[in-house]
């Protein structure tokens, strides 16, 4: 990492980041303008995404700056990750537990909410 | 590149022996593990020790196999300073004891073979006369056959055409995404091995075998087919599923498929572990069926939980899931 900008030398570009990556080298040199307002947007909506799982573990992420993403829990503890890869390991630290789509109380908590949020 | 596995004695060096001496596959570069009693005579054959590095995060299948990066990156070099004819495809052939994971981690994480090196095919050998008993004993043989592109059945000409037919069934139980070649005597048609399948078309058949019979059995092994009932979120899907492989990665042996993200073509999902390929976005359909297809195999998780959690995140997913066939294990009394 540079200790000047906080960026990583050689960032693996995670699974889920690749799509936004392969679009933007199949439509050639482009807009670069356009190119970071789609990155925005795609980061913008896997944040709030995101949030829907971590609220059920009292946890939050933002974008930080566009490079990285902040995950924060409700005593004020914060963990910088970069990609989603990255962000479930950092959850468990702070949440205390495995974060498991398979686990039967956070299935039933994500279906209550959503749920509510239909009525 | 192509990987091929697959268990001890099941016939790999006789099938690469035959593969390599097509005419097609001149300009292919060979690493093995092990120069086995059937001698390969190739121009471009190496010979690599496994060595494995395991990183910080200690799971098994994210390991970095440095004789690999070695080999490949000495290969690499060759071909660069044009010191070999052109490089067309490497073969690499694991031990038959090897779990095929970590090589694909090593290709697509190292800085500079993943840009060199893309993984098209990983190949299994099973041999007819002892498969069943690897499937049974060995948890590596499982982890290779389901992570499979294609399965071939060698030795079918001296093992029971009644085994042969239980193997294949137990097969096609264990990995339905992947398409079984026979061969005997390493006879086999070289093109249907190395043709690249139609991106995803084997993904799912939909219409899996299901004869309830405990020679079927799989262990705690399951595969389940899905679809969804629309266009998914491909961010919801990829939270889903990096989530679901941070809690239980070792026990995802294998999924594939294509997604349906309402754009003109799908995207193809393909994944041997915590280990995903990067996902291709195609321009368009392979065939007719526009639906998204995706077969989950799994180790201790069964079609109901994968069902279950997809249909918890069916607000965030934007669609409903349909199984399209599941396969129960069945326990052995």
């Amino acid at each position: 990492m540079c200790v000047l900008c906080g960026q990583d030398f050689v960032a693996q570009v995670h699974w889920t980041d690749r799509h936004i990556e392969d679009r933007a080298r199949a439509s050639g040199p482009g807009d670069p303008v356009e190119y970071q307002r789609d990155r925005r947007r795609d980061r913008g909506h896997r944040t709030a995404l995101t949030n829907e799982v971590l609220r059920h573990y009292g946890l939050r992420v933002e974008d930080w700056g566009g490079s990285k993403y902040v995950l924060r829990d409700g005593k004020g503890r914060t963990e910088l990750v970069q990609h989603l890869g990255a962000l479930w390991p950092a959850a468990a630290k702070l949440a205390g537990t495995t974060l498991d789509p398979l686990d039967t109380d956070f299935i039933e908590a994500l279906s209550a909410a959503h749920k509510d949020h239909g009525r | 590149m192509t990987v091929v596995t697959g268990f001890l004695g099941s016939g790999k060096t006789t099938l690469l022996g035959k593969v390599l001496s097509e005419p097609s596959m001149a300009n292919t570069a060979v690493l093995v593990n092990e120069f086995g009693e059937v001698g390969l005579d190739h121009h471009l054959l190496r010979r690599v020790d496994e060595r494995t590095v395991l990183l910080g995060s200690g799971c098994v299948c994210c390991t970095t196999r440095e004789d690999l990066v070695g080999a490949l990156l000495e290969l690499l070099g060759l071909d660069e300073r044009g010191e070999i004819p052109r490089l067309d495809r490497v073969v690499i052939e694991t031990t038959g004891l090897a779990d095929p994971a970590p090589i694909l981690y090593t290709i697509f994480t190292d800085p500079v073979l993943q840009h060199h090196f893309s993984v098209d095919l990983v190949l299994t050998t099973v041999d007819a006369v002892n498969g069943g008993l690897h499937l049974d004993r060995n948890p590596e043989s499982l982890k290779q056959a389901a992570a499979a592109d294609k399965i071939i059945v060698t030795k079918t000409d001296i093992a029971e055409p009644d085994s042969v037919r239980n193997l294949l069934s137990r097969l096609g139980k264990i990995n339905p995404s992947a398409p079984i070649l026979e061969a005997a005597f390493g006879d086999v048609d070289v093109d249907e091995i190395f043709r690249p399948g139609e991106p995803g078309a084997h993904a799912v058949t939909g219409s899996v075998l299901s004869e309830p019979d405990h020679l079927h059995d799989v262990g705690d092994t399951y595969s389940v087919s899905v679809t969804f009932d629309g266009a998914i979120d491909w961010t919801a899907f990829g939270i889903w599923f990096s989530m679901l492989l941070h809690a239980r990665g070792e026990d995802v042996l294998r999924v594939k498929g294509l997604l349906d993200v309402g754009e003109a073509g799908p995207v193809v999902i393909n994944g041997v572990q915590h280990i995903i390929h990067p996902p291709g976005h195609l321009d368009g359909w392979p065939d007719e069926d526009r639906r998204s297809r995706i077969v989950f195999i799994t180790k201790r998780i069964s079609p109901e939980e994968i069902l279950g959690s997809l249909e918890a995140f069916r607000e965030l997913l934007g669609a409903r899931p349909v199984p399209l066939g599941t396969e129960h294990s069945v326990s052995l009394p």
